[in-house]
């Protein structure tokens, strides 16, 4: 077999482009999802009236629920009712979708395992709620929380390679588009997506390890 | 200055408190005892407003507490609070978890905060370990410290939640010694403990209960050397003869 053309300048760049595709959504996607399940997290967390169903719910349902479905339903079915993204953002919303309610669960439990009497003390001390979660359980909760943040953000990262289902122009889509020229392409390009995310993600899990020993 | 009057207090179906009355006035030292499970931490908690009420009236410092327009945060800063577990904040060290809430509340600047922080931990007898993170200090080095973070939000009111049962036995005294220094100052306290010397030594009255009744209330002296009540006896033969 001749790999040899695998990796010419166009494949190699065409590929790069799909990676920044890939890094774009994931990161736009990580942003918010933390955002909206940290909100989800506390709201749960903090046992809102009514609210706390509310949101207790969608979690619920949306963590039952496949990606790729979640993915289908947000490109194919909300035009349908006239709610219309473009590829690029049909895939944020579905990963923020469930990424965001996987977060949520991380977090509430990360908050769960602070020991009450940390607000009992926060409180007995004329602190009101709100600041006794940004100061004390938080910090604290965060410590606990952030190898499993970190894991889900990883999934994230992987995840996006489901939005190939609806040609996002991410990695994958373009490493399939390149091997599909060729079957003397296909070995290199699964190599080369093997390295690239495990590349990204690596990069991520380093990152996280500095903020570890930072918070220690 | 803390009045309850008939106050009860039920967690579901459970009654914690029964027809609560009891009035403790300014500087006044009242030590609370009883078998786990009376009520007397309860009826602490609900001082400051950590545990509601379910009906009667609970004044402190004239606030009613079961008044929904009593802002309880503000009736808490006058309330400090020491707990059986310290419960210092992990995170932050022994000045930062004293000066947390006189900068967030009252607005002390840095500075300020620190120098009052300085100043009771040498009350405590802490000065020398302003630095360190609680994880590093011994259980009876926590509980000053955790006293200290009470006192500097300069509350007329301190409440003890049995602070010496979670510690070696070695390290009570120094505990007990802050506080006797505290109940000499004039410091209006309310004390669960079964630590007889110190009731003995400090107590203006002494507070028996049992399954969320007060069964007796008397004067320290009286209370320990003849109480009234037959259970009270027979609780202080098990506590003096284990």
């Amino acid at each position: 077999m001749d790999f040899s053309g695998a990796f010419s300048w166009v494949n190699i760049r065409f590929l790069l482009e799909g990676l920044w595709v890939t890094v774009q959504v994931a990161g736009i996607s990580i942003v918010l999802s933390f955002i909206i399940g940290g909100l989800i997290g506390l709201v749960r967390f903090a046992k809102i009236p009514y609210l706390s169903k509310i949101v207790g719910l969608y979690v619920e349902v949306i963590r039952n629920l496949p990606l790729l479905l979640i993915i289908f339903f947000t490109y194919f079915a909300l035009p349908q009712i006239g709610i219309r993204f473009d590829i690029f953002w049909s895939a944020i919303v579905a990963l923020t979708i469930f990424e965001s309610a996987m977060l949520s669960e991380i977090i509430r439990g990360g908050l769960n395992a602070v020991p009450n009497g940390q607000m009992e003390a926060a409180r007995s001390t004329g602190l009101s709620y709100g600041q006794g979660l940004w100061y004390i359980l938080i910090p604290q909760g965060l410590k606990k929380m952030l190898p499993p943040i970190v894991s889900q953000f990883i999934a994230l990262i992987k995840d996006t390679s489901l939005a190939v289902i609806i040609a996002l122009p991410e990695v994958t889509h373009h490493a399939k588009i390149i091997y599909g020229q060729s079957t003397n392409y296909v070995l290199p390009m699964f190599v080369a997506m093997t390295l690239l995310y495990f590349l990204v993600c690596y990069a991520l899990s380093l990152v996280a390890k500095q903020l570890e020993l930072r918070f220690k | 200055m803390i009045e309850f009057k008939d106050v009860n207090k039920y967690y579901g179906k459970f009654q914690a408190l029964k027809d609560i009355n009891l009035k403790v006035e300014k500087g006044q030292v009242v030590v609370l005892i009883g078998p786990s499970g009376s009520g007397k931490s309860t009826l602490l908690r609900c001082i400051n407003g950590l545990e509601e009420i379910t009906s009667g009236q609970l004044l402190v410092n004239e606030a009613d507490l079961h008044d929904k327009q009593t802002n309880l945060n503000d009736v808490r800063k006058n309330i400090g609070m020491v707990f059986q577990h310290f419960n210092l904040y992990p995170h932050k060290d022994v000045l930062n978890n004293i000066t947390l809430a006189p900068k967030k509340i009252l607005k002390l600047s840095q500075e300020q905060a620190e120098k009052e922080a300085n100043e009771l931990l040498t009350k405590v007898s802490m000065l020398d370990k302003a630095a360190s993170f609680p994880a590093m200090l011994s259980g009876g080095q926590q509980q000053r410290v955790a006293i200290a973070r009470s006192l500097a939000m300069h509350p007329d009111v301190m409440l003890f939640d049995e602070p010496t049962s979670a510690l070696d036995p070695e390290m009570i005294g120094e505990v007990l010694d802050v506080m006797k220094k505290l109940a000499a100052e004039g410091m209006t306290m309310v004390v669960v403990t079964h630590e007889m010397g110190f009731a003995k030594e400090v107590a203006d009255r002494v507070i028996f209960m049992e399954n969320g009744v007060i069964l007796e209330d008397s004067p320290a002296k009286t209370f320990y050397e003849n109480p009234k009540e037959e259970r009270a006896k027979q609780f202080l033969s098990k506590i003096i003869n284990h």
